[in-house]
């Protein structure tokens, strides 16, 4: 027996001593001359670096540092030269020609310059993205493209017919299935990445699986590729731009309890960057040696609302037919448009500033502009933007009116199926705050909310698509800088609430929001869209209620430092961006993010002169 | 012993055949929308469509289930969908294997070493303060959650001695903590049985006869005793030691171990059938191995036993 032990023992420890092998990474922080270092731990674990096949935003992130596109933005959100140093278009914006920069080199995984990049290889990545074989997930953006969605259908076979031209090796042309005066922004999708050709074909199916099988020309080169484990990234020395580029590795460690562990290894000084969750916060909020560490985060633009449904398909036993009566009462909706306490629903998710991730709009506020004044603020949305929605005098105003108009029509209580995704904790929290919320202030004797525990997998195709709630939180995120693509949801052919359907609509919104979208002029263009949404939000079909993003994070990173876009994949790049001595204090954020928007405006004023 | 082998190997292949034809079939009555992830709320129903016809995921049931078995007889289990697209599955359960099993098998060695010993010297001073101590030990691993522990180890623990929170394949202090994590349960399993065979044994007849004869207690322990108790524990061995592959999910989770823990339940989560598939073969195969080899190791150390005649020693 004492041999057998004795065997285990002495294999055991062979075992240990083969893997504390020593091909270790160098530049750790000991060195001399300390390169710059981020480490951050993450547990979204990315799938595949083949930029040309995702549409998640973590892997855009990983992207974004590896290739560049034609485009980027600076950290006040104006449009750069990327790959692009200069660019053109004809008048209704429907052909664009850019002129591709020299010198641009594809490296790879150990930084050997492999090619220059050019015009071609932005055919290339088009042709891959636009072949349905291939499996791409953002190809419903690339059909912008001249015939982009017939070559995608297999309706046009050859290429040569796609609006994707090299005129020659430094200068590229699109022409575009109609006026797109927001095209450059589309740019800012890796579907409009480029690609090596003849490396693409050498490396087939295995394209991007590995950091081997993968070409590089943007700021950073994949040191480390081992999913669920570690991903390092170090700077791209023959870069075009690297003077820009000022944090030399960024690691990212894998765990799958990251929110868990994140704050704690933050704290020893294994990191330097967590995200601080609200189960903890009151805790680093008080403490003396947390306080000064732990901030705001940014907001992104997703768009969350309330919407209301024209076209229910739940059970029976809710009524549907009941609750379409009701809702084709406006005073009915405006009741719950002004009932609807949102502070209180958004107490679930942020405890502490509720107000700031609030949204009176569906198009969140510096989303776009017109001369450095901000789209949300462009008559007649102004006077939506300015004003919160709930007012408890008003929602007794129409619940009265509603309930005299309704009378002998609806059965009253009416039923409202209010849908939760089970699989977050936090929605359902929401909604039972909500229900509350609504049948208190508005009475039972008026409305009776119905809470549905939708499945967690599958929520959308189960529930919303279907049509199986009465009134649903749902988000929608943009993806270029133009109005309209906050439009897509509400418009005919959306699958979320179906308002065309309404009593007395005459595709009112449709028909706004088509009048916008012909108009080329930016300025016009915009007023439109706003008469367009205000006239959506007036008709209380949805209830804007916030912006996606915040939360507190303890970071030693300036977020008003990295490229600010709102849709796309730049925002994810750390060129430009350093490391703090110490992490921003609330305080700091605060006023550091007071600076930002006023340089902000005056930087959009100047650029629109 | 062959004709025996042989007959269990066949029932085991038919098995498998049956578990995976299910498995493989459950997978297709998943919702789409778990194929096309973030850009399902954008693509149109046309697109759609295409996309997943070209996924397969549009041939009939039974052609897909050929394709997968012609594959699979040429040793091909698929390429990954949406865990990691196109990686073949073959190459992702091996990388992740390694370290499930050096850490399973770490903590195997470790609580055989740790919780048979204690199983024996517990049954040795039965009613002591050893005893009384191992208990108490035993009572504690089983009625607190193991989260909990896992976490107040990974938290506290560390810094109090100093070893890093999460696992690091460069620094061989970081894998202490997560060994002991996962030997703490096996430990205290080991040792309450070791104790309870020992006891059961040594309130046997010829024990009593042995130290009438003056057999040595040193004797007793460790010829008699210990050999008849350490049988009922070798049936599970084999099983127990095939299982490591699989990886405990908590602790690969909380010390960033690349291993197996866990993935099984991602794959799921991400509707990623290739890797479910080829997942559910390794698991099905290594609990059915698993049992064949336990079987054989009881014969092996119980001479009474003989195979094939009533087959399964179960």
């Amino acid at each position: 027996m004492k041999k057998y032990l004795l065997v285990l023992a002495c294999m055991f420890a062979l075992v240990l001593a083969a893997c504390s092998d020593d091909s270790a990474d160098s530049g750790t922080a000991g060195d001399s001359g300390k390169p710059q270092e981020y480490r951050t731990v993450y547990s979204g674990e990315i799938k595949t670096l083949n930029y040309l096949k995702t549409s998640e935003t973590n892997e855009f992130a990983v992207a974004a540092n590896l290739v560049d596109g034609l485009i980027e933005y600076d950290e006040y959100g104006i449009v750069k030269p990327g790959l692009a140093t200069e660019w053109e278009h004809n008048d209704d914006a429907s052909v664009w020609t850019f002129k591709i920069r020299e010198g641009a080199k594809w490296v790879d995984h150990e930084g050997k310059e492999v090619a220059d990049v050019v015009a071609q290889d932005f055919v290339d990545g088009l042709n891959y993205v636009l072949d349905a074989k291939n499996e791409s997930s953002t190809a419903w953006i690339a059909t912008v493209v001249k015939n982009g969605d017939a070559f995608y259908n297999g309706e046009v076979t050859d290429f040569q017919q796609v609006g994707v031209k090299a005129l020659d090796d430094y200068t590229l042309e699109y022409t575009l299935e109609g006026s797109t005066p927001y095209f450059l922004s589309m740019l800012n999708y890796v579907c409009f990445f480029p690609v090596n050709g003849a490396f693409l074909a050498e490396t087939g199916e295995a394209f991007g699986t590995t950091r081997e099988n993968f070409l590089y020309n943007g700021s950073y080169i994949l040191d480390k590729f081992e999913p669920q484990n570690e991903r390092v990234l170090v700077k791209n020395k023959t870069y075009w731009d690297k003077d820009n580029v000022k944090i030399d590795r960024i690691r990212y460690k894998y765990n799958k309890e990251a929110a868990t562990v994140a704050p704690e290894l933050f704290l020893r000084g294994e990191i330097d960057g967590a995200s601080i969750p609200t189960s903890i916060l009151d805790e680093w909020l008080k403490a003396e040696d947390k306080k000064d560490v732990v901030r705001q985060n940014t907001n992104n633009f997703y768009t969350y609302f309330y919407a209301l449904n024209f076209d229910p398909q739940f059970d029976a036993e809710f009524a549907p037919e009941n609750w379409k009566v009701a809702v084709n009462n406006k005073d009915f909706r405006k009741s719950l448009f002004h009932g609807l306490d949102r502070i209180s629903a958004m107490l679930t998710m942020e405890p502490y500033n509720p107000e700031n991730l609030i949204s009176n709009t569906i198009t969140p506020k510096n989303f776009v502009d017109v001369a450095g004044v901000d789209y949300t603020l462009l008559a007649p949305l102004k006077a939506i933007s300015e004003n919160d929605s709930f007012n408890k005098e008003l929602a007794a105003q129409h619940k009265e009116a509603a309930m005299k108009a309704l009378e002998g029509k609806v059965t009253f209580p009416v039923k409202v199926v209010l849908p939760y995704n089970s699989g977050s904790p936090e929605w359902a929290n929401r909604s039972q705050v909500v229900e509350q919320q609504l049948e208190n202030l508005l009475g039972k004797d008026y409305i009776d909310v119905e809470l549905y525990a939708g499945p967690a997998t599958g929520f959308l195709g189960e529930v919303r698509r279907p049509g199986k709630f009465s009134m649903i939180e749902a988000n929608w995120g943009p993806d270029f800088a133009d109005p309209s693509t906050y439009t897509d949801p509400f418009t005919v052919g959306g699958t979320y609430n179906k308002p065309e359907l309404a009593e007395g609509y005459n595709a009112e919104y449709d028909k706004l929001v088509e009048a916008a979208k012909v108009e080329v002029e930016p300025a016009k263009r915009y007023e439109l869209f706003a008469k367009a949404e205000a006239f959506l939000i007036e008709e209380a079909f949805v209830i804007p209620y916030a912006v996606g993003g915040g939360g507190y994070v303890a970071s030693k990173l300036n977020p008003f430092e990295s490229q600010y876009s709102p849709f796309g994949v730049t925002s994810e790049k750390f060129k430009g961006q350093s490391i703090l001595e110490k992490p921003m204090s609330n305080e700091e954020y605060e006023s550091a993010k007071e600076a930002w928007e006023k340089e902000r405006a005056e930087a959009l004023a100047n650029a629109s002169k | 012993m062959l004709k025996y082998l042989a007959k269990r190997m066949a029932q085991s292949i038919l098995t498998l055949f049956i578990i995976i034809t299910i498995v493989f079939s459950l997978l297709r009555l998943m919702p789409d929308e778990g194929y096309l992830g973030a850009a399902a709320e954008k693509m149109s129903t046309e697109q759609q469509e295409v996309y997943l016809t070209n996924l397969g995921l549009r041939d009939p049931l039974l052609v897909q289930l050929k394709n997968f078995y012609v594959n699979l007889f040429q040793g091909d289990l698929g390429e990954s969908i949406t865990y990691r697209t196109d990686v073949p599955v073959v190459d992702i359960i091996a990388d992740k294997m390694i370290y499930s099993i050096l850490f399973g098998l770490g903590a195997v060695v470790l609580s055989l070493l740790v919780g048979v010993p204690l199983g024996i010297l517990m049954a040795q001073f039965k009613g002591r303060w050893l005893d009384r101590l191992g208990t108490g030990y035993i009572v504690i691993i089983v009625a607190v959650p193991a989260m909990v522990y896992f976490l107040m180890i990974q938290m506290y623990i560390s810094s109090w001695i100093g070893l890093p929170m999460l696992f690091d394949e460069y620094n061989p202090k970081s894998f202490i903590l997560p060994l002991i994590c996962m030997a703490l349960g096996p430990i205290a399993s080991y040792a309450m049985w070791m104790r309870r065979y020992m006891v059961d044994e040594l309130n046997k007849d010829y024990i009593k006869l042995a130290r009438a004869k003056g057999v040595t207690e040193r004797t007793i322990m460790f010829r008699h005793v210990m050999r008849n108790a350490f049988i009922p524990m070798a049936q599970y061995l084999p099983a127990t030691i095939l299982f490591t592959i699989t990886g405990s999910i908590y602790i690969e989770s909380l010390f960033s171990i690349p291993g197996m823990g866990g993935l099984l339940v991602d794959a799921i989560q991400r509707q990623d059938n290739n890797v479910v598939q080829g997942l559910v073969l390794v698991f099905s195969s290594l609990g059915i191995i698993g049992l064949i080899l336990g079987d054989l190791l009881m014969a092996i150390v119980d001479p009474r036993i003989k195979l094939g005649k009533g087959d399964s020693v179960r």
